[in-house]
């Protein structure tokens, strides 16, 4: 176990609270960036990566000295967005969501640009319709990159069945974007 | 491993092969039934795409949270001031609570509830309270070994801004300086730092030392060998810590007081320690002599067996 007081012997400027900030430097940008594609909104985003950081820095004290910070970082956010969601009932209308991370990606004009392929703006659509799990997990994995074993931490289950996950919300991304090429196809013939 | 059969067999393994995921065998067999099957080698090609199309996605530039950042490390540096970590462990001297913050040992107080819900700390309006056993267990575990006579010294971070004035830091520094085992009074700490006419300032500042135990404020009495007082009304508890660190004490007239006549004395101003037997030794008030259990303590403070009186050849309860 990991203490949370610096030792008789240790310098004073090696106190764990500066070993917090340099967490927050290396992984803050990440975290907002992964709350800001769960929750679509810049605002909340910043709210619940504020919420992460000082929930994860009261448990900072207690924590084992291998633990994988960033993935740890993942489960807070990932536990912060799901009591947010919870609270805030938003379920019910997540087509407003979508609305709403149109909007911004509209306002802020690199992302529009970076956006133009109509295929990962529809992908975005898609990601925000998809069950709480599958969206979690595919935006762990594929856009934030973290191994299944993180995200099984983040999700309480299985690496297996974090991967599982994973591949269900590719398999209906996949489908969407048929039915959405075929319409296109319709279209123009 | 043997092929798959059907298509759908491979399904798996095909996503898994497209997004870069796939184990090497897996990504190979892969490969042989896409050669064979027209279907799924469109499939695949589908799911390429759509990999890319994330990858797009993935890069997608994010306004950088920099000034996000910054709020949060205001909010973060506000929280460090006031977030106070503390534990309640029951000990033999009754429940005890610890409480620390980034610096340090900032309480010890003893408590009557299980929760520590009747403390101090729960009073304060500005702190942020954590309960935290396992940052604090370290510093349970030297206590219990204290107690125990397995240790006699507790070299803990401390963090005195629970204490009321610098006059109050003052004089819990100087009584942090009393070694285990030994017996000043509020008299020698007042002349310790300076200011030998506040003796009762002293007291006052001892009876709401926010740290007991570890600075041990029981090692302080007065002049005279009187136990005077501790933490309130806990006189008994002063008696018991004491006890721990082989210091008797007896009682006259129903007042508990030091035993003199079985500690080692020093006069703060020579080079040697003595035993009470030594001239007038047993008349100077604590204070002006700092009294020791063992010789052994006295030791180890350097000093050396009075050549009068000769301690080292006649030790104490021999």
């Amino acid at each position: 176990m990991m203490h949370a007081l610096p030792l008789p012997n240790a310098p004073p400027d090696a106190t764990p609270s500066d070993e917090f900030e340099v967490i927050v430097l290396t992984h803050h940008r990440d975290i907002h960036r992964y709350l800001r594609r769960m929750t679509g909104r810049v605002s909340e985003a910043e709210d619940l990566a504020q919420e992460t950081f000082l929930r994860a820095y009261r448990a900072f004290a207690g924590l084992p000295p291998d633990t994988n910070h960033r993935s740890w970082l993942y489960t807070i956010a990932t536990n912060a967005y799901r009591n947010h969601l919870r609270s805030e009932r938003r379920r019910k209308t997540v087509h407003a969501t979508v609305r709403v991370i149109r909007r911004e990606v509209e306002l802020d004009g690199p992302e529009a640009r970076a956006l133009a392929g109509e295929v990962a703006s529809v992908i975005q659509t898609v990601i925000c319709r998809l069950p709480l799990k599958q969206r979690l997990a595919f935006t762990m994995r594929k856009l934030e990159e973290l191994d299944y074993e993180s995200i099984g931490a983040s999700l309480d289950c299985s690496a297996e069945t974090a991967r599982a996950h994973v591949f269900q919300a590719l398999r209906k991304i996949r489908t969407i974007l048929d039915g959405h090429a075929t319409r296109r196809a319709r279209r123009t013939s | 491993m043997t092929e798959p059969h059907t298509c759908t067999d491979y399904e798996s393994d095909m996503i898994a092969a497209a997004s870069g995921e796939a184990a090497p065998s897996a990504t190979a067999r892969v490969g042989r039934h896409l050669e064979a099957c027209d279907g799924c080698r469109d499939e695949y090609m589908r799911y390429r795409a759509l990999d890319t199309a994330v990858a797009e996605l993935r890069a997608t530039a994010v306004a950088p949270a920099t000034d996000a950042r910054e709020r949060l490390l205001a909010r973060l540096s506000d929280l460090r001031l006031r977030l106070v970590r503390y534990a309640v462990f029951s000990t033999p001297l009754g429940r005890l609570l610890i409480a620390a913050t980034g610096h340090g040992i900032a309480l010890v107080e003893y408590v009557g509830r299980r929760d520590g819900s009747d403390s101090w700390l729960f009073r304060q309006r500005r702190l942020e309270l954590e309960a935290d056993a396992p940052a604090l267990e370290r510093f349970h575990g030297e206590l219990m070994d204290y107690l125990a006579s397995r240790r006699t010294r507790l070299e803990w971070p401390l963090d005195f801004r629970f204490a009321r004035s610098d006059f109050q830091r003052q004089v819990l520094r100087a009584t942090t300086d009393v070694p285990y085992g030994a017996v000043s009074s509020y008299a020698g700490i007042a002349r310790d730092i300076g200011r030998p006419s506040a003796v009762r300032a002293v007291a006052g500042a001892l009876r709401h030392n926010p740290v007991p135990i570890v600075v041990p404020c029981h090692r302080i009495v007065g002049s005279s060998g009187a136990l005077v007082g501790y933490s309130g009304s806990r006189i008994g508890l002063k008696e018991q810590l004491l006890g721990v660190e082989g210091v008797s004490v007896g009682h006259r007239h129903r007042e508990a007081e030091i035993d003199r006549s079985k500690m080692y004395a020093w006069y703060r101003s020579e080079r040697a320690y003595c035993l009470p037997t030594c001239g007038a030794i047993s008349k100077q008030p604590i204070g002006a002599v700092t009294l020791f259990a063992s010789a052994h303590e006295a030791n180890s403070l350097g000093l050396a067996p009075c050549g009068d009186c000769r301690p080292d050849l006649h030790p104490l309860g021999a």
